[in-house]
């Protein structure tokens, strides 16, 4: 990603929005005891298209926001939201993410690391209740519905975060295709 | 060269991001709620709650979309449950209703046997209805227990009161008039043919207790002598007469009812007084049969029908 007062107040905005979206619309909406996450798609989607270091920070700075607008323990999901970024992003930059279904698996490793590592979290800082094994259930509900959301989020967050790309995953494949066949002349370009 | 220098940069970052949440972490547990950070996130939620608020009406219709598709789905899981559960409440409810019925029906008939007077060593069998006519002028019932229970023909069928608060608990409902072995037919007070030698309490006036057909809430004391004061409220029972060869079916002393209305207008040689009986025709799950005539009966001087 270029690094540029644009990206950051294209990365905020969808940020803000993902948040208002999380808090005010999905979460209230219980599919079979889970829930969507939206916010963890945004950050799986911008690590996706900007790499492993803009993931890392766009982790950090939702789970900031997360904290801040749930008033949740400050720094618990800013801890896990930039490690999920991270781990995205080297993904993209490691393995080729040139085919259009990838982000249905990414998006639900990156589901399921969250959930799992935030209840890892919130056990070590102070829960001390005593926890329904539903929880499981509520965590596998939401990387479900997460990985059908994946596409178009995916999809909505390329299209907010493109100006800003030093390089699109979807322009890279489209330039690694083969060159069409030669016609019998021996000349490109002038088929029948 | 430059792979080593993006892989540097790119591990800072992490530890830089990771630190710092770390810091933020811990800072946020060391400091007292009116800390920094508690600051920032009770400024944050206010200005976030105006947003979220615009946002949560302006987006209910979505909200509500999903919401009524999952609850449809929801529904219909639980409509199937509910109706389960519903069909089981149901059907506990009727036993449990059934039981306290059987309850006090039981009640009012071990009840009866401690009222004064009410004839001793009768050695009653209890038996359930199992079957009733749906006739009116055939007033009569079929009962669980026959002649191997010992019941035999005319011995007395006592039942339990409708309604307990009348102070008795229960009466006579009539006699044994049919006997198989596992069965037995009793013929009910409210049977037109049904008669029953019986005396005002504790005056002593005389007469026969006969059914008002198609009435069972009200019995007719006949052949009451004119001169007799009767008063409403007063306690009918049977008489237990005896008399030369003649003995009466019913020992003396089983309670029938109590006089509900005295025609004083009928200015004939007997008068004849309303009866409301104690035991209720119109829900008799459980009887009892008085199996044993009581060892002395006392001579009761009335003439019988």
């Amino acid at each position: 990603m270029i690094l540029s007062g644009g990206a950051v107040l294209r990365v905020a905005l969808l940020l803000l929005l993902a948040t208002v979206l999380q808090l005010s619309v999905l979460s209230p909406i219980a599919v079979a005891g889970g829930q969507a996450d939206l916010l963890v798609l945004v950050v799986a989607a911008a690590a996706y298209y900007a790499g492993s270091i803009s993931g890392c920070a766009t982790g950090f700075a939702a789970g900031f926001l997360l904290d801040l607008a749930t008033g949740a323990t400050m720094g618990a999901s800013s801890l896990v939201l930039a490690a999920v970024g991270y781990g995205v992003g080297r993904f993209r930059e490691v393995r080729d993410p040139s085919n259009a279904l990838l982000p249905i698996p990414v998006a639900a490793a990156a589901t399921a690391g969250w959930v799992v590592a935030f209840a890892a979290v919130s056990f070590m800082l102070e829960v001390g209740a005593r926890v329904s094994p539903l929880v499981a259930r509520d965590m596998v509900v939401t990387v479900l519905l997460n990985a059908l959301l994946a596409l178009p989020v995916f999809a909505g967050c390329r299209r907010l975060l493109r100006p800003s790309l030093a390089v699109d995953p979807r322009e890279l494949r489209r330039r690694r295709r083969p060159p069409r066949e030669a016609t019998p002349l021996g000349l490109r370009g002038i088929e029948p | 060269m430059h792979d080593r220098k993006a892989v540097r940069r790119r591990r800072a970052a992490l530890a830089v991001f990771v630190a710092l949440s770390i810091v933020i972490l811990t800072a946020y547990f060391g400091e007292s709620g009116g800390g920094f950070f508690h600051a920032l996130q009770r400024g944050a939620q206010e200005v976030f709650a105006p947003i979220e608020s615009g946002a949560s009406r302006a987006l209910k219709p979505v909200r509500d979309f999903f919401g009524w598709a999952g609850d449809t789905l929801d529904a219909k899981d639980e409509n199937e449950r509910l109706k389960e559960e519903v069909e089981r409440l149901r059907s506990q409810l009727a036993k449990a209703q059934t039981r306290r019925r059987d309850v006090r029906q039981l009640e009012g008939l071990v009840g009866l046997h401690r009222h004064d007077g009410f004839p001793q060593g009768t050695e009653p069998v209890t038996a359930r209805v199992i079957a009733r006519s749906p006739s009116v002028w055939y007033s009569s019932l079929k009962i669980d227990k026959g002649s191997s229970d010992g019941i035999r023909l005319n011995q007395p069928v006592i039942a339990a009161a409708g309604d307990p608060s009348s102070g008795v608990v229960g009466g006579l409902a009539g006699k044994i008039t049919r006997v198989t072995g596992g069965t037995a037919e009793v013929t009910l007070l409210t049977d037109a043919s049904s008669g029953v030698a019986a005396q005002v309490m504790p005056a002593g006036a005389a007469g026969v207790v006969k059914p008002e057909v198609g009435n069972p809430r009200d019995l007719l004391l006949d052949f009451v002598e004119g001169g007799r004061r009767i008063t409403e409220g007063t306690i009918v029972v049977t008489s237990g007469f005896k008399a030369s060869r003649v003995e009466s079916l019913y020992p003396r002393g089983i309670p029938i009812g109590e006089v509900s209305e005295v025609d004083l207008d009928e200015v004939e040689l007997y008068q004849r007084v309303h009866v409301r009986p104690f035991a209720d025709f119109r829900r008799l799950d459980i009887v009892q049969v008085l199996t044993r005539r009581p060892p002395a009966t006392e001579t009761a001087g009335v003439v019988a029908p």
